[in-house]
């Protein structure tokens, strides 16, 4: 009986040690997908921005054909829509609710083309030099984007970017200090059978290969159940939040994953043989401080 | 410095951190010896022993044990040297977290031996030495003091070491328990190996008189001056 109870008081310290390590990997888990997904939301909010071509009036159908043909195969463009005068008309008159055709008695719009861009052209350096590129077709009238909506969303997004890395850098400090914490304590209960193993003639190295081994196991072991909490809370947050199913990403969350469990055994790993290291090193007499 | 001398100290100094504890002193110990070391509390029993397996870094002189130069030795040199030693520690030093088998087990593998048969033929032998055969599958804490004094003497044997060196393995005991480990250990020192063991027990040394070393006022008398 008292056999199976120190068994179990050993096993229970692992376990202690395996749900530390899981909780700071589950925490540094939705750490890496809300920067994953913040790239993504950023890159979501940066491709509704885009600008209008107005066509001259004489550009012939052929020719705008061509002109998106040309956009919508380049680089930068996500998408294009071609809108005609009198759609443009429809549009105008629905926004401002007079029938204003009837009193000028001609229409005045343009055909124009809305554009919008991918997410890392999406700043005015890039449309700038769109703008040149396009005003060198003739047949373009103008370009029509807001300069300072541009600038204010690329600002606005690089400093909540930046906010959340420092912010995860922090946390990630934290984590690390706390993970690294709980496996020294493990280490430190066992400060006197390392003593004891040394005062056998085991070099370090055996000493120290065993306590490695274990660590890397609890490693993987809280690696894999921080992952089945990741899948768990993420799931929930689906339920609750059904638009994150849009910014879900398989192979992302594979690779997140895979951090976890890398991150995992590397910290057991380092923490593990710098704590055994450390008693190792030690003299018999500061063992009792 | 004789042929037959396994241990040789010579003109040592000991510091427990600042304090000297015993100045200036030479020993010399044969194979085949047995050699008691005695005084009281305090006077530097264990720091000596402490210092010959290389625990307390030697600072002053040189001492020569089982082909070891301690003024010398290297860090990574101190577990070869105690794989010549056999130590029988005073708090029995034993692997509390496994079963008696599992401790003996652990020196061997940690000492190199591979060959499983001979692994558990070796534990099975030490054990019945000291008359421990059917308790090899215990944990240390279901044993008695004496029973885990016995199993650390079994330890200390496994690698047939040339020197034992034993810090009051006799102090936690009763005196008939006391008796048994101490003919236990003359017997090993006639069987070629030398016995250097630390003990604050007359009753011993009345019954199994042999070469006493006295540490007195951080220095020794000897009985049997070399």
């Amino acid at each position: 009986m008292s056999e199976r109870y120190s068994r179990r008081r050993m096993q229970s310290s692992s376990f202690t040690t395996v749900v530390s390590i899981s909780l700071v990997l589950l925490m540094l888990g939705l750490l890496g997908w809300f920067i994953l997904n913040t790239r993504k939301l950023s890159d979501k909010v940066k491709e509704n921005i885009g600008f209008q071509v107005i066509l001259k009036e004489e550009a012939k159908d052929v020719d705008i054909a061509r002109i998106q043909k040309t956009l919508d195969a380049s680089d930068y463009v996500r998408s294009t829509e071609f809108v005609n005068k009198e759609e443009a008309a429809r549009r105008l008159q629905e926004g401002i609710g007079e029938d204003f055709i009837k009193f000028l008695d001609y229409n005045p719009l343009l055909p124009c083309i809305y554009v919008k861009l991918k997410a890392e052209y999406a700043n005015n350096d890039s449309i700038a030099w769109i703008e040149k590129d396009l005003k060198a077709t003739k047949l373009v009238q103008e370009m029509v984007y807001h300069k300072n909506m541009v600038s204010a969303v690329n600002e606005n997004v690089t400093k909540i970017s930046l906010g959340i890395l420092v912010f995860s850098v922090v946390l990630m400090f934290i984590a690390l200090v706390l993970l690294n914490n709980t496996i020294r304590l493990a280490i430190y209960s066992k400060r006197f059978l390392i003593k004891t193993m040394q005062l056998v003639g085991a070099t370090q190295g055996f000493i120290r290969r065993p306590f490695i081994f274990k660590g890397i196991q609890h490693g993987i072991y809280g690696a894999l159940v921080a992952i089945g909490l990741l899948v768990g809370v993420l799931y929930l947050a689906e339920n609750w939040l059904p638009e994150l199913i849009e910014l879900q990403d398989i192979e992302m969350l594979a690779t997140l994953f895979g951090i976890v469990l890398l991150l995992g055994v590397l910290i057991a790993w380092i923490s593990t043989a710098l704590a055994v290291t450390k008693y190792l090193r030690l003299s018999s007499d500061d063992l009792y401080y | 410095m004789a042929l037959d001398t396994i241990i040789n100290i010579d003109k040592i100094s000991i510091f427990q951190k600042s304090n000297l504890v015993l100045a200036n002193i030479s020993i010399g110990i044969s194979k085949g010896e047995f050699v008691y070391l005695v005084g009281k509390t305090g006077s530097g029993k264990s720091s000596l022993l402490k210092t010959l397996y290389a625990d307390l870094p030697l600072t002053q002189g040189n001492v020569s044990i089982a082909g070891f130069q301690l003024n010398k030795i290297r860090r990574k040199e101190v577990p070869y040297l105690r794989r010549k030693l056999g130590i029988v520690f005073q708090d029995f030093q034993l692997l509390t977290d496994r079963s008696v088998n599992d401790n003996l087990l652990f020196v061997l593998k940690a000492t190199g031996w591979k060959d499983k048969p001979k692994i558990q033929e070796r534990i099975q032998n030490v054990l019945e030495k000291v008359g421990l055969g059917t308790k090899g599958f215990k944990m240390p804490h279901e044993l008695s003091g004496g029973e885990q004094q016995r199993v650390a003497i079994a330890r200390a044997l496994l690698n047939d070491p040339e020197v034992i060196l034993a810090d009051e393995p006799t102090g936690n005991l009763d005196p008939e328990t006391s008796e048994g480990i101490v003919s236990l250990l003359m017997e090993i020192s006639k069987n070629g190996r030398a016995v250097l063991m630390a003990t604050h027990d007359m009753m011993m040394f009345q019954k199994f008189p042999s070469r006493t070393i006295r540490c007195e006022e951080g220095g020794i008398i000897d009985s049997k001056p070399s």
